[in-house]
Parts: structure tokens; C-alpha cells; sequence
């Protein structure tokens, strides 16, 4: 006898129905949709150590990149009738096409529209349903009786499919594979048969419909591939994920929930949502949970639906829970309906491509994996070294530590120390990173991508860009740098944004330090001048009533953003910084620091004339705040004093503003322009005072002729210095 | 009720769309809650528009998603108090009125909160003379609109409600709890009869001046207005309003250009959304709220200037001064991040140059 359930893919109802009606059938072999030459690692199943959500993996063995994931949560219809086969001592196979021949062929999906994936869902849409689910538990519940349910949603799947075009293809040779199996079970003796398929195949699969002989052609002669098998863990985040190797599935944590909790389905719930809030501390009193029990059946009875769907809980949740924001809403979404799960698979299950590839690597690489740890000095010139390198930033990425950078000695950026050892742990962390990708560059370049979107601040996404940069990672690039500017636009720090700049600068200037990458300069340029403007946007405001030290943070970022400025050598940002900082130097409340800074930068760029720097200088002296002043010569002299050698006019006028002030605002000066002054070198101090003294005389500091004849006799020493062939 | 003037300068909506309602409860044959004239089914008809069976067309009052009008019905139809809140110009007392006039037929029960609404006004007052001649009586007893909703099982509006100091707003707490409301003096007690609910508006803009407590919100199922959801929607309303007002005001010059108009409804989407409409470049938002409302009165505002000084035609440079006006809220926030919107998008959107002269002309 054989009894076929069609059922609807990760769909918890009939997950449910599926296991009530198993155990009143008592069949002796069970066959599932799913890759038949998987039936290998089915024994891993019954595991008590094998927690859903797990993938189901296959990859051709000389390419890993290509490769399929079947996803099985706890609520799949599969994973249910496999588990009860193990557990009730039933034959369990899969039936469908062999993972050998899926992924030999062309990829490509067969099941590329809703009526195929997911007719069922169709269905319940035309009857008005928004969520399948529910309208699944109407059914059951309004019937009673679980066989008769699939019995309906054959009968409707045979009049849906009459009018569709006949299979052909991928989905022909599926359907015959399925039935080759359903007949080989029962020629096999198997005397009650349990066959659980995806609805839209459940009417295709009435063998007596078909002949074997037509079906053994079609599956004739299909190319085949050297293929690998095996359990990796999912997670739910995976499952919602539309695209890629998630299934699809919006709300995993909404339907693991429907699939554990038996009664007041709707009120379990939100007593679960509150709960939550409550954790979060976050208001949702019990009176909220009555509330929301009763808008969502309100809202459920207004569109004419027996029972509340998501999109009703959703609202209900909103609207009572929500007040006035829809935190308490994102934060069910992320941890109710959604809800994090990760599974776990039993040791010894078969490894996965990514740590297959890195094997591969290794060994082309020529580096040893040994649990000591072993030092290694590259030099970036060679290629070999880079790659290993490259190897090591990815690992890193990849959150594999087996490779440790060291600082190195010496200078020049070709040079990298790495401390190598590896961990019986970063095994399993491979494993974690292959649901990320199939190959090192891959794995790295999702995990990147990932960590760009969900990074919270500027400095990390700098920090991240740089990491990029030296992965060598051509895809995350653009995410990255994408990133960057739509974190700069939101509420960004001036500060955070001036520090993003130096990284991009060199980006943009030299591609990355090994000499590759010219479209992402064009990018990096690009993004660069974006947040140079906005930073100069906000520079002139970010001056202004700051403490000490924070302006002195300030200042060291805005040293950085000139030195990356001037790097890039762009003259229309060159500009737009130059009058960023004029604005800055303009305004009278920005911190005096920061505006003697911003004088001495457009002083030096030749910006100001040395009449302004002077009129400056003399307009900031004069303020008579002792404090002031200081900070702002801390600013405008910086960290040398050759300045106020080089410039007898700019020391007279200092001179001048130090021996006009009186005795009690000398005393309180004093330590501070000590202060400035001691960061100044020694001889560069003993320069200043000698000047001083010899303004009285005719000192060093006084212009005098050049005698050009002896002059002259100096030339040629000089260009030998500079190395010039006279 | 009574009869419309045609002379009033702004008609209840149970007057403007009488006719509507009552084609609407001829054809009403679904279960309608106690004391409701329509059911819940028909209401949302009323506002989201259709047209009846025997072709009486219903005209859209709120555009927008239907869902939130649908939480809006089932909580009133749930007997719990509906709070809706928004920004300024999202329709919010709009949608109250419109809603209290096809629910109870009358939108005129109206509280307004301001920061002086006193205990008085939410609960009763009395008449001094009576109360001094006679000594306390119903008949002394002034009403305030709620406690006649109460007693006739009608819909009660209560506006901004969170412009109403905290000791007022919480006097509403018995009245949506236990739906009753003692009269100490008199002994005695008004118990609402069936039908009774309560509409109140707040402004998110008003956060943290007088922030409901908790034990009140709780009565409260909010719905959150949100602005228009494309642009093309957000262009409708308001080139329809501004055609309304210029016949109003008898402004005589040219309906706006289009053209004209999406520009600024799309300064002000981008603004407000923090993201260009392409979603590739990501902006500041300005202090102010920048509501459809607002949109519409920069372009009623250009074309009284392009009529009175200008061509008669709206231009760029007719709009540009109460644009910045409507953006620059906060003169130091607001003007950096308007820089900031005219130098990396207006600037570089090519049939934008004239806009973004005009801007840089006035700001």
C-alpha cells in the first residue's frame, strides 16, 4: 500500500498532521524528497546529538564552490518523518534525483515560481488567507482528520496541474526518479509505504499512472558528478534568507512556534512577546497580552479569516506594545519570528569544501599546519608571500586565528612577521564559516560584506575597510566603501568621519600596498570625496565648545584628513578642505586650539599670506584670556619650533604680547607657554632664546646680505648631498 | 443635526459627505456592534473609498495603506480607546473626525487639548449662578462633550492630547477603565452606555513634554499615521489640495507645474526619509517634520508669489525662500544639513541646476 503526503516545504501544519498521521499508519519504509544518494549520512539523523537546524550539503568534489544546501528545521515535514522513521525502526531513503546529477547539470532551479515552490501558499492566498499556516490549521481543525486533509490538497493539487503544461526537463526526470524509488520499495517488500513529497509532485507520483519503462529512459544516460554529502549546521537567520541557499522561509521562529505549542496558539504567543519585552525591559503588562489577543482577533474577524495570521499578530503586537515606536516590533521580528536558532551536527559527519579548499591552499602554499607555534617573516614583493599573506588576512576575516600578525622591525611596508599555530577548534569554526561560502575568498568576501552592513560605527567600518584591503577582497570592496558612505550620512562624529579618511586615502592613491585594484580606486576616490565634504560641512560646528582634551582629539584627526588630503592631491578637494578650515579659523567660538591649527595648516599650504597670519596671530593674542591664547599657540606652533626661528616678525609680535602683560596674568601665562614651548627641541628652544636676546644686537635672526661669492662656493657640496651630478 | 449652511467656511464631515453615509447604511447588511450606524466593514469603505452596488461612488478620505485603517476600526470595535499618532499634517484629526462621523454620525463631540485644558473641559463643570441659587444638582452640572458621548454611546474626539498636562490626561483613566465617571458632589456616577469610545490625537513631535503615563497608555491601542508611501501618491494630494485652496483663496495664477511640485514633494521625501529616492545616498533629516501639509503650502505659497510678483508661472525661484523656510527649523542644525542636501544631491542632479541656484540664492 502506498499513501503519498503531499506537504508543503517547512511548513510546521503539516509538519504536524504528517507525524500524527505516520504514527496511525505505522508505515515500514518511508521515502522522502531529497537527493537519494544522501542516504548515506542519513544514520547521522538519529543521533541524539544532531540538533535542527541542520543543511544537508552537497558539493562536487574537485569544484566546492558548486553546491546545494537542503535546509531541515525542526518544524520541516522531512525532518519529522525521518526522525520518526529512525525512532519507530522504519526504512527511511530519500527519492529524489541524486545531488550527483544536480549539480553535474546546468544550475538552475526548476522550482523558479510560487505555483511550483509553493502552491500550497497560492492557494491559501486565493482563499484569502496571508498566511498559509493558518489557513492550514482551519482546514485540519474543520476537518478533524489528517489523512483527509492530504487527500484534499491532492485532489487540489490534480486539479491545479491538469491545467498546467506537463513537466519536462529537470522536474520530468525528477518525478520519474521519485517514482523509479516508490517502485523499487515496493518491489524491495516493503508492505506500507509513506511517501513524502512537495505538494505540487504528490498527483505526478501515482505509479500505476506511469509506466516504469518510460520512466527508466528518462533517467537514462544523466551526467553524472563526483559529489560529497554531508551535515553542516543551519541557522535560522539562513532559513529567512530569500536568496542564496536560504529556503525562503520569512518566519522560522513564528513557525517553530506553531509547530511546538498545541492550543491558544495566539495567546502563547504574545505571552511569549511579552515576556521578551520584559527582558528587554520594555512595558507589556498581562493586561497587554489580553489586548493584543483580542485586536489580533478582531483585525482576524474584520478580514473575514478564522484565525490570526503574522500579519495580524504583527499589528496587533504594534499597536498595543508599540506606543509610539516600533522597537518592541523589531525587536519581536529579530527574536520571535525570526529567532536565532543554530544547530549542531554529531562528530564525525564528513568535512565541508571550505575546509577542503583550505587544505588545498595550504598545500600549494607549502605551509604547514602544526599545533606549535611557528614564526614566519614575509616579504611582500614575491608572490608566493603574498598569497600566503592574503591567506592569513582572510583566515582572519573568516574568524580563524591561525595565523597572528606581529609588529616587524625595520621600515617599509613590504614586510609582514605572522605567528602560526594551529587549534583543534578553528576545525570547527570552518565549518561555521562555510555557511558564509564555499571557498576561502568566498567565505571571506560574504563574511566582510556581512560585518560592513551590520557594522555600528565609523571606526569600525574603517577598521574593516583596511582589513579588506589586505584580504584582497575585489567584492567586499564596494560594499565596504558603500558602507562607509551611508554611515558617514547618518549622525557620524566629524571626528570618526576625519578619521575615515586617511585609510581611503591611500586606498584611492595606491590601490593596496601590493600594487593591484583600479577600479575600487575609483570608488575609494570617490567615496573619499564625499565624506571630505560632509566632514567639511560639519568642521566648523564640531570646533566649537569643546573640552581640552577632546579638541585635542580633534586636532590629531584633522592632522590625519590633511595628510590624507594632501595625499590624494585632488585640487577641488584640496579646495573644499582649505575652506573648510578658513570657516573653521573664522569663527570666534571654535576652540583656539583647533583655529590656530587651522591657521599654521593654511599658513603652511600657502593659503594665507604671512600680513594675515600675522593680523591673526596678533587678533588671537589679544583676547587677554591667558588660557586662550596658550591653546591657541599651542595650536598654531604645533610640535616644532623651527617656525618662530625662521620668522623674526612672528616672534617680535609674540615677544612684544608676552612683555605687555601684567604680573599676575604673566604668572598664570607662564606655565602654560612652558608647556608649549617644551615640546619644542632643545636647540630649538636655546635658537629661540638666543634670537631673543639678540634682537637687542645684531643677532642670527636679523636678515643680512648674502654674499654671493661665498655663497656660491657652497653649491657644489650640496648637490653632491642631494646626490646631483654637477 | 442640523441642516448644512453652504456659507460655513468648512462643513463637519457627517454634513460634506452625508449623502455617502447614508448610501452606505442602506446597503449595510453586515453585523454592526451596539449603537455603531455602520458596520465596521462599512466604515473602512467610508475611508478608504468604493463604490456601492447601486453605483454611489465613495470617495477616498484617507490615502494610504488600508491596514492601519483596519487596526483603527477593529480597535474601536473592540471597545478600547485609539490613539493615533504622526507627525504634523499626516491626516491624524482628519482620520479622527472621519471616523467618529460614520461610526456615531457626529463628529462634533470635540475636546480640544492645549496646555490649559482644564479638568473641567475633560470631565464636568458646573454653573456657578445654579450652583449658588439651588446648591449642587444635574441641573447645575455643565457636560463636557465626553460625558455627553458617554451617556448617548457615541464616539469622543480628544486632539492632541499630549499637549494636556499629565493631571488632566490622567482623569481620562476611570473613564476609559471602568468606562464610568463618579460625580462626587451629586452622589452619583455617569456609566457610559454601549457605542461609547474615544478617539484621541497626539504629535510625535511633542515627545517628552507631557508623555502619557504608563497606566494610560495602556488603554490606548496606538496607530501610527505615517507620510505618504511614494512619491506619486504624496504629488496627488498635494497638487489636488493645492488646486482646493487656490479656488478658496482665489489665488489667480496658473495651476502649479507638475514639474515644479515633484520637485519639492521629492526634497522633502528625501529629507524626512534620510535617503535619496534611488536609496544610494543617505542624508540627515532636519529637526523639522516636513509633512505632506507643509508641501502643500510651499507650493500654495510660490504661486501667490509667482502671481503677485512673478510671471504667474511657478518657478524655482518662486518656491526656493519658503522651501528653506519649511527645512531650516533649527538655524544651526538644520542649515548645515541643508547644505549638506543642496552640495552632494541637488547639486549633481542635472536638470536640478536651476533649483539649486535659487537655494544657494536664499540660504
Amino acid at each position: 500500500m502506498i499513501s503519498i503526503f503531499p506537504i508543503r516545504h517547512h511548513g510546521p501544519g503539516s509538519a504536524r498532521s504528517l507525524e500524527h498521521a505516520l504514527s496511525q499508519l505505522q508505515p515500514d519504509t518511508v521515502l522522502v524528497e531529497g537527493p537519494s544518494d544522501a542516504d548515506s549520512v542519513l544514520p547521522f539523523l538519529a543521533r541524539g546529538d544532531m540538533k535542527p537546524p541542520v543543511a544537508l550539503l552537497g558539493y562536487v568534489n574537485d569544484d566546492p564552490a558548486r553546491a546545494s544546501f537542503w535546509p531541515f528545521a525542526a518544524f520541516s515535514p522531512e525532518f519529522v518523518a525521518l526522525r520518526w522513521a529512525a525512532q519507530a525502526g522504519a526504512a527511511a531513503r530519500f527519492m529524489d534525483l541524486a545531488a550527483a546529477v544536480t549539480l553535474a547539470g546546468e544550475r538552475g532551479d526548476d522550482e523558479t515560481d510560487d505555483l511550483h515552490s509553493d502552491p500550497l501558499r497560492v492557494l491559501a492566498e486565493a482563499a484569502g488567507y496571508a498566511d498559509f499556516e493558518r489557513w492550514w490549521e482551519t482546514l485540519v481543525e474543520a476537518r478533524g482528520d489528517d489523512f483527509d486533509v492530504f487527500e484534499a490538497v491532492n485532489e487540489a493539487m490534480r486539479a491545479v496541474r491538469a491545467d498546467a503544461p506537463a513537466p519536462a526537463g529537470r522536474e520530468a526526470a525528477r518525478e520519474a526518479c521519485m517514482r523509479q524509488a516508490i517502485r523499487a520499495a515496493v518491489q524491495g517488500g516493503a508492505q506500507r509505504v509513506a511517501v513524502v513529497c512537495g505538494a505540487w509532485h504528490a498527483p505526478a507520483l501515482d505509479v500505476n499512472a506511469f509506466k516504469a519503462k518510460d520512466d527508466a529512459a528518462l533517467l537514462k544516460g544523466l551526467p553524472k558528478a563526483k559529489v560529497t554529502l554531508t551535515w553542516v549546521p543551519w541557522t535560522h537567520g539562513r532559513l529567512s534568507m530569500g536568496s542564496g541557499y536560504g529556503a525562503g522561509v520569512r518566519s522560522p521562529g513564528y513557525y517553530h512556534h506553531l509547530f511546538t505549542t498545541r492550543r491558544d496558539v495566539t495567546e502563547r504567543w504574545f505571552a511569549r512577546a511579552a515576556r521578551l519585552l520584559r527582558q528587554e525591559r520594555l512595558e507589556a503588562s498581562s493586561a497587554s497580552v489580553i489586548e493584543a489577543t483580542r485586536l489580533a482577533n478582531t483585525l482576524a474577524a474584520l478580514r473575514g479569516r478564522a484565525l490570526p495570521g503574522l500579519d495580524e499578530l504583527n499589528e496587533a503586537a504594534l499597536s498595543v506594545f508599540g506606543w509610539d515606536s516600533d522597537l518592541p516590533l523589531r525587536l519581536i521580528e529579530r527574536q520571535l519570528v525570526v529567532g536565532e536558532a543554530l544547530g549542531r551536527v554529531p562528530q564525525g559527519v564528513p568535512t565541508v569544501p571550505l575546509a577542503q579548499d583550505l587544505t588545498r591552499l595550504q598545500k600549494s602554499l607549502r605551509l604547514k599546519v602544526q599545533p606549535e607555534q611557528s614564526e614566519l617573516t614575509l616579504d611582500l614583493r614575491t608572490d608566493s608571500d603574498l598569497a600566503r599573506s592574503v591567506l592569513f588576512h582572510r583566515l582572519n576575516l573568516l574568524g580563524v586565528p591561525w595565523a597572528q600578525e606581529r609588529s616587524v622591525g625595520g621600515r617599509g611596508t613590504f614586510k609582514e612577521a605572522w605567528a602560526l599555530a594551529w587549534k583543534p577548534e578553528f576545525s570547527v569554526r570552518l565549518v561555521e564559516a562555510s555557511r558564509s561560502g564555499q571557498t576561502v575568498l568566498d567565505a571571506a568576501t560574504a563574511v566582510a560584506t556581512e560585518a560592513a552592513r551590520n557594522a555600528g560605527t565609523l571606526a569600525e567600518l574603517t577598521t574593516l575597510l583596511e582589513a579588506v584591503r589586505y584580504a584582497d577582497l575585489q567584492g567586499a570592496l564596494p560594499v565596504a566603501l558603500t558602507a562607509l558612505d551611508a554611515r558617514a550620512a547618518g549622525n557620524a562624529d566629524v571626528g570618526d568621519l576625519l578619521g575615515a579618511l586617511p585609510p581611503l586615502a591611500r586606498l584611492a592613491r595606491y590601490g593596496d600596498v601590493r600594487g593591484r585594484g583600479d577600479g575600487s580606486n575609483v570608488l575609494a576616490g570617490a567615496t573619499f570625496r564625499t565624506l571630505l565634504t560632509r566632514a567639511g560641512v560639519g568642521l566648523p560646528l564640531a570646533g566649537v565648545g569643546l573640552a581640552d582634551d577632546a579638541a585635542a582629539t580633534l586636532r590629531g584627526s584633522v592632522q590625519g584628513a590633511d595628510a590624507a588630503v594632501r595625499l590624494l592631491g585632488d585640487p577641488d578637494a584640496l579646495t573644499g578642505w582649505q575652506a573648510a578650515l578658513n570657516r573653521l579659523a573664522d569663527r570666534d567660538d571654535t576652540h583656539p586650539l583647533l583655529s590656530g591649527d587651522a591657521v599654521r595648516r593654511l599658513r603652511d599650504a600657502s593659503v594665507l599670506d604671512s600680513a594675515e597670519v600675522e593680523r591673526r596671530l596678533g587678533l588671537a593674542l589679544s583676547s587677554g584670556v591667558p588660557l586662550e591664547v596658550t591653546a591657541w599657540l599651542d595650536g598654531f606652533l604645533g610640535d616644532s619650533g623651527a617656525l618662530l626661528i625662521h620668522d623674526p616678525d612672528l616672534l617680535a609680535l609674540l615677544d612684544d604680547w608676552l612683555t605687555g602683560l601684567d604680573a599676575p596674568a604673566f604668572q598664570e601665562t607662564l606655565p602654560l607657554l612652558r608647556r608649549v614651548f617644551s615640546r619644542f627641541e632643545k636647540p630649538e628652544r636655546r635658537a629661540i632664546g638666543e634670537t631673543l636676546r639678540g634682537t637687542m644686537a645684531p643677532g642670527r635672526g636679523v636678515r643680512r646680505e648674502v654674499d654671493a661669492e661665498r655663497a656660491l662656493r657652497a653649491v657644489p657640496v650640496v648637490l653632491k648631498l642631494l646626490g646631483v651630478n654637477a | 443635526m442640523t441642516t448644512p449652511d453652504s456659507t460655513v467656511l468648512r462643513q463637519h464631515a457627517e454634513q460634506a459627505y452625508a449623502h455617502e453615509l447614508s448610501a452606505l447604511e442602506r446597503h449595510d447588511d453586515r453585523p454592526r456592534p451596539p449603537r455603531w450606524n455602520l458596520s465596521p466593514h462599512a466604515v473602512l469603505t467610508y475611508l478608504m473609498g468604493g463604490t456601492l452596488k447601486d453605483g454611489t461612488e465613495i470617495t477616498p478620505k484617507y490615502v494610504g495603506e488600508r491596514r492601519l485603517m483596519e487596526i483603527a476600526v477593529a480597535t474601536l470595535a473592540t471597545d478600547r480607546a485609539l490613539l493615533l499618532i504622526g507627525v504634523p499634517g499626516t491626516a491624524k484629526s482628519w482620520v479622527s473626525e472621519h471616523l467618529a462621523a460614520a461610526i456615531s454620525g457626529t463628529s462634533t463631540l470635540l475636546v480640544q487639548g492645549t496646555a490649559g485644558t482644564s479638568e473641567e473641559s475633560v470631565r464636568y463643570g458646573w454653573n456657578y449662578a445654579r450652583l449658588l441659587a439651588e446648591g449642587p444638582s444635574e441641573a447645575a452640572l455643565v457636560e463636557s462633550p465626553i460625558v455627553r458621548a458617554m451617556r448617548t454611546g457615541k464616539i469622543a474626539r480628544l486632539e492632541e492630547l499630549t499637549r494636556v498636562q499629565s493631571d488632566v490626561q490622567d482623569t481620562l483613566i476611570t473613564i476609559l477603565s471602568e468606562k464610568t465617571l463618579p460625580i462626587p458632589e451629586l452622589n452619583a456616577e455617569v456609566q457610559a452606555v454601549q457605542g461609547f469610545n474615544l478617539i484621541a490625537t497626539a504629535n510625535n513631535r511633542d515627545k517628552g513634554v507631557n508623555d502619557l503615563s504608563s497606566a494610560l497608555k495602556r488603554r490606548f491601542n496606538t496607530v501610527i499615521l505615517p507620510v505618504p508611501d511614494s512619491l506619486d501618491d504624496e504629488v496627488r494630494i498635494v497638487t489636488s489640495r493645492v488646486a482646493q485652496l487656490a479656488t478658496n483663496l482665489h489665488i489667480p495664477a496658473q495651476p502649479p507645474a507638475l514639474e515644479e511640485v515633484r520637485r519639492i514633494v521629492t526634497v522633502f521625501r528625501e529629507l524626512r526619509a534620510g535617503a535619496t529616492e534611488d536609496g544610494k545616498t543617505k542624508l540627515k533629516s532636519p529637526s523639522g517634520s516636513l509633512s505632506t501639509a507643509e508641501a502643500i503650502s510651499v507650493v500654495n505659497h510660490g504661486l501667490s508669489l509667482a502671481a503677485h510678483f512673478g510671471n504667474g508661472h511657478l518657478s524655482a525661484h518662486d518656491v526656493a525662500a519658503s522651501l528653506v523656510g519649511a527645512v531650516i527649523k533649527d538655524p544651526v542644525q538644520d542649515a548645515v544639513i541643508w547644505r549638506e542636501y543642496l552640495e552632494t544631491v541637488a547639486k549633481k542632479r542635472d536638470d536640478w541646476k536651476d533649483f539649486y541656484k535659487a537655494c544657494r540664492a536664499v540660504s
